[in-house]
């Protein structure tokens, strides 16, 4: 299935008539005005949806797509010795190895790029949430201004590909787990406005509930209760004094809010109207349920889904002990849902026009907090010989090193870039990859460039930091 | 002589060195490496050419203000050619190709290097900063200023001073202002926008019933009474104003290791009490432990770009906050957007500094400190050698002296677009911009200082006056490039007001205060109650989120004035409002069997009025008979979301 068949899935009607609604409302909201710089090449797009898969909390490199020399848990190991707890596994692509666990993504590896050389923001102490917030806006916070997620920029500059659909859609946070309002800094819009912020979703298995009429309201009076609310409107005695652009805004709005719950688009929330055997394939908890709503929303059009593995301190991936162990849970966790994404999105004909990025802020590592040459106060404490399972895994914060996976939209099947050193510290020795290089990637993808700015006070303010990213050609088919 | 022949040709001689010994040397060779406009140029063009075709002057007809006017180049034609740099006019003049027009013309020569990478910059495309300009911008005078307000026309009965002046405004401007609104409309807007709830239903009634014909002044008065409940309604109102631009939030980032304070007891008892406003500024930057809050900032653990560190933070929220001046740019580099150099930042920033505040240029150390100066020396000298706490109590002083009139423009220009819905200076953070109308401005701002900075004076001033009474327009009109005011803006309710007024009309507290200021304590009394939790005094929530409650992280001096459909979507299906109607239209459903008076009664407290028949029908449709609770949550819905309600017009 090609893009013309995905666009006839939709509602040919529905998105004409939202199509105009929403960019009526997009031109009143008076938007951050748009520079382009001067000599701009028209970029072609080899994208039209990105799904960002969020390793939340810190996953170790050399613990799944970047697999070192194995060392088998035994008591008294020197920790300084163990880069990897989990043997290397072949994936689809001899020259690709990857960490016990992921047998099903390695198994796609040839649909997809790997990036071994992301280097995470040098921020000087570790929090995750600080780092999150980097990754996910390009900028080290604090900020004059408030900076924009890549999905809120992506919402404002391309604006929705089904209009019925929300721009950009958040899966699996929930912000009363910890470091909430850390997280709720950069999960917003910032000065692009509200209307291009996450449509939240903090339970992938809730979701239908999202796009439906409020608890317990029957949707025949939901419906009557809208066409009423007109009624009323048009009585109302201000309603006849004509208009003003704060009553049409208002209007608009609802009108825009009943299209969306009441589009066929709707339905791609409902997980439960998935064939039961399809929905088990990718059922290993909430990530997995949100990765088969992410392919749920990529059919109807949607344009900048993440979906978290959640980020809750001391939990998932964030792992100060027992990594070994629990590393086994999250892979078991991803693994399914993750090839089943890229499997599905392919028999479907979207892959070829769908980026998936997995990423997560930094990496994991033994023995070095930080980066080799710039180590930072330590925040797990390592024995100097390990005695007991919950010292055998990789525990401290690594930022010198992490692994990116893609697939789909235009990167090169079976391409692996970038270089870490195969004895510790595991750090970046080729092809270094930034944050800003990262958005470039993922920018050039959709077709906008890295130097477009958005007005904000008078003074531009760029989608990557300074206009300075440069995407990775490399990785491009 | 000027040259006439043309530039290709001299290049191509000038390369041949075909000319006798007294010719111009070949053009230097173009850097060959990307050149960077602010790291390779701007120092070339500042220094070079700047000062005779910059900053609005224009020798030749040549300016260098904008890119684009560069290209252009002044009588003798374009001065570049993007891309070509040995075919534009302005290398051959820099590089000595014409012997008689040598650039520049006064100071030294540009080297070969300087004229290399000017031509790599040219060969590169020409690139700028992006909103770059070396053009003046404009200063607003600083002094204060005194208006001679003009006397009343024959025949006219208006007092105010506001309309006096503006009465000359209207008629120099051929514009004929809208009509003064009726009572209704007048005592819903004036009840949101002093005390943030609506008037209740007998509060409306007397109002109507009252002939006092100067019962519209009396109402402001009562409202911004410091009897009670007024008084702590008025508090709890402009306490929402106050955490917008003081970033005050009851959580959010860096309160999770002690990285930023609350001010919210603080603030709450100055609004109480009506601190003068000189004093509030005044404890703000020279504070106590109760509102050190404000220029502490918010700490992230880690390093932060130096532009971001909390002495800058504090240099730039003071600037924003009490005089609007964006401080942001010049936190950084010498601003492009006005003439805030980096060093006025971080003269500013070090007074709030415990030790010697190293200036950083785009986040680099450049081994060099700043004199800890103001931004307006003239108003006052601080101390470098002073420990700190002195030097922020002279801070203080300086910031509220006599001679700082645009400490008083800022705030009175904050209130009149509040009241108002546009300042008379925008954006409201931008007081360099011309006000639409100088004398109101200034007027207003002398009458705040002469009346002890008294911020309810000044609110009582303008919502007294005429203008404010007058219709409300659409908000469209503003964005004309030309604003004329001929009337208050339509506004849109904030989250808080509108949380409180669907509260108040379910009679159902919203969520529990998460803030309780001791100078805020919940009077008993009837009127009161139904101000008791109030979303001034609760967390964000998804709800007053989509509604335009920002999150504090920065300074916020205007919130969103348009809906969004992320809103709508909270207003539609969101859980917060459902299960608050659902809870309020039980309530309401219990309390009469009978459509009609339920109808009346709910439309009077939502609209302030009564239905007419055509609505009374609809209603009842909605309703069903007898009464159905599922009925009464849809009337109540619809209702709420009525133009008519969100909207203060």
């Amino acid at each position: 299935m090609n893009m013309n068949q995905r666009a006839s899935n939709w509602n040919r009607r529905d998105f004409l008539r939202t199509a105009s609604a929403a960019t009526l409302s997009a031109l009143a909201a008076g938007d951050a005005r748009q520079i382009l710089a001067a000599e701009e090449e028209k970029l072609r797009a080899t994208a039209d949806t990105v799904i960002v898969l969020w390793m939340g909390g810190g996953m170790a490199a050399t613990e799944t797509f970047d697999p070192k020399r194995h060392t088998p848990y035994e008591k008294g190991l020197d920790p300084d010795r163990v880069l990897s707890t989990f043997p290397a596994i072949d994936t689809a692509v001899d020259t690709i190895k990857f960490s016990e666990g992921l047998e099903r993504t390695a198994a796609v590896m040839n649909r997809g790029t790997l990036i071994r050389s992301y280097t995470a923001g040098d921020l000087g102490f570790i929090l995750h949430s600080r780092h999150q917030y980097h990754w996910h806006t390009g900028y080290a916070p604090p900020q004059t201004v408030a900076a924009p997620h890549i999905g809120s920029v992506v919402a404002r500059t391309l604006g929705p590909l089904n209009p019925a659909v929300p721009a950009f859609i958040d899966i699996g946070q929930r912000f009363d787990v910890g470091e909430g309002e850390e997280l709720k800094a950069f999960h917003q819009a910032g000065f692009l406005g509200s209307e291009y912020g996450p449509f939240l979703i903090p339970q992938a298995d809730q979701a239908a509930a999202s796009v439906r009429p409020p608890h317990g309201m029957p949707p025949g009076r939901f419906e009557n209760r809208y066409q009423n609310y007109k009624k009323l409107v048009a009585q109302s005695p201000i309603g006849q004094h004509g208009s003003d652009h704060q009553k049409e805004s208002l209007l608009r709005s609802l009108d825009n809010a009943h299209r969306l719950l009441s589009s066929p688009a709707a339905k791609a929330f409902d997980l439960s109207l998935e064939p039961k055997e399809i929905y088990d394939r990718y059922n290993t908890g909430q990530f997995g349920l949100g990765c088969l709503l992410a392919r749920r929303l990529t059919e109807v059009g949607a344009r900048f889904i993440e979906v978290t593995t959640e980020y809750i301190p001391f939990k998932n991936w964030d792992t100060h002990d027992n990594g070994h162990t629990r590393l086994v849970d999250m892979k078991a966790m991803m693994d399914p849902p993750i090839s089943q994404l890229v499997l599905d999105l392919e028999a479907r004909g979207l892959l070829n026009r769908t980026l998936i990025v997995l990423a997560s802020e930094f990496s994991r590592d033994m023995m070095t907090e930080g980066r080799p040459d710039q180590q930072v106060k330590n925040q797990v404490e390592v024995p100097k010989v390990i005695e007991e399972l919950k010292y055998y895994g990789m525990h401290r914060h690594f930022t010198a090193a992490g692994c990116v996976l893609m697939f789909g939209g235009g990167v090169k099947p079976g391409f692996l870039y970038g270089k870490t050193a195969d004895e510790r510290p595991c750090k970046t020795i080729e092809n270094r990859v930034v944050i800003e290089d990262l958005h470039a990637t993922i920018y050039r993808a959709l077709g906008i460039s890295p130097k477009l700015a958005y007005e904000v006070e008078r003074r531009p303010f760029y989608v990557t930091r300074d206009g300075l990213g440069k995407p990775i050609v490399d990785v491009f088919a | 002589m000027i040259i006439k022949a043309s530039l290709a040709t001299l290049a191509i001689l000038a390369f041949t060195g075909s000319l006798g010994a007294d010719q111009p040397a070949r053009l230097p060779e173009p850097a060959a490496r990307a050149v960077d406009f602010h790291k390779d140029i701007l120092a070339i063009l500042s220094n070079s050419c700047a000062k005779c075709h910059a900053g609005g002057k224009q020798k030749g007809g040549f300016s260098i203000d904008t890119r684009e006017s560069l290209i252009k180049g002044g009588e003798s034609g374009a001065a570049v050619v993007p891309g070509k740099s040995a075919e534009s006019r302005l290398i051959a003049l820099v590089g000595g190709l014409e012997p008689d027009a040598i650039m520049p013309a006064q100071g030294p020569r540009l080297s070969a290097e300087q004229v290399g990478l000017l031509r790599a910059w040219i060969d590169q495309g020409l690139p700028w900063e992006v909103g770059f300009t070396f053009k003046k911008t404009r200063s607003a005078p600083l002094e204060p200023r005194q208006v001679a307000v003009p006397a009343a026309g024959p025949g006219s009965n208006l007092s105010n001073p506001i309309d006096l002046i503006l009465e000359l405004y209207f008629v120099s401007a051929g514009v004929t202002p809208t009509d003064v609104v009726d009572d209704r409309t007048f005592l819903r807007r004036v009840y949101l926008d002093l005390i943030g709830i609506l008037p209740a239903p007998d509060e409306v009634d007397t109002f109507l019933d009252d002939r006092d014909p100067a019962k519209r002044a009396l109402v402001v008065g009562k409202l911004l009474s410091n009897s009670q409940p007024f008084n702590q309604q008025y508090a709890i109102h402009w306490l929402t104003f106050w955490n917008d631009a003081l970033r005050n939030d009851y959580r959010g980032t860096g309160y999770i290791d002690g990285g930023r304070l609350q001010i919210t007891d603080w603030l709450a008892k100055s609004l109480v009490e009506n601190l003068p406003y000189d004093q509030f500024v005044r404890q703000l930057i020279a504070p106590t432990p109760e509102s050190a809050g404000f220029v502490k900032g918010i700490v992230w653990r880690g390093v932060v770009n130096a532009s971001q560190v909390p002495p800058v933070q504090a240099a730039q929220n003071i600037s924003q906050v009490f005089l609007g001046i964006n401080l942001k740019c010049a936190s950084c580099h010498d601003s492009f957007i006005n003439d805030w150099k980096l060093t006025d930042a971080y003269g500013l920033a070090s007074i709030f500094s415990d030790g010697p505040l190293e200036i950083h240029r785009c986040d680099q150390p450049t081994g060099k400190f700043a004199p800890m100066q103001f931004l307006y020396p003239q108003l006052g000298s601080i101390d470098d050698n002073a420990p700190q706490a002195d030097r922020l109590n002279q801070l203080a002083a300086v910031m509220t002296a006599p001679g700082n009139g645009r400490l008083a423009r800022t705030i009175v220009n904050r209130l009149w677009a509040r009241l108002l819905g546009r300042g008379l200076v925008e954006p409201v953070d931008e007081m360099d911009n011309p006000a639409w109308n100088q004398d109101l401005l200034d007027f207003l701002a002398n009458d705040l200082v002469e009346h002890g900075y008294d911020l309810k004076h000044t609110i009582q001033r303008i919502a007294t006056s005429r203008a404010y009474q007058l219709a409300a327009t659409s908000a469209a009109q503003s964005e004309r490039e030309e604003f004329v005011f001929r009337g208050p803006e339509v506004k849109r309710m904030s989250a808080e007001q509108f949380v409180d007024a669907v509260s108040g009309l379910l009679d159902i507290e919203y969520e529990k205060a998460v803030v309780k200021p001791a100078a805020l304590a919940v009077p008993t009394d009837a009127v009161a109650k139904r101000a008791g939790a109030r979303a001034a005094l609760v967390h964000a929530d998804p709800l007053l989120g989509a509604l335009g409650r920002s999150n504090r992280e920065q300074v916020v001096t205007d919130r969103p004035k348009l809906a969004t459909t992320l809103q709508a979507l909270e207003l539609t299906n969101g859980t917060p409002l459902s299960t608050l109607l659902e809870k309020g239209a039980k309530k309401w459903s219990e309390s009469a069997a009978e459509p009609a008076p339920l109808i009346e009664q709910i439309y009077r407290r939502a609209l302030l009025r009564s239905p007419t028949a055509a609505e009374s029908e609809v209603a009842r449709e909605i309703l069903g008979a007898p009464v159905a609770p599922d009925g009464a949550e849809d009337l109540l819905w619809a209702l709420i979301m009525l133009p008519e309600f969100q909207l203060i017009y």
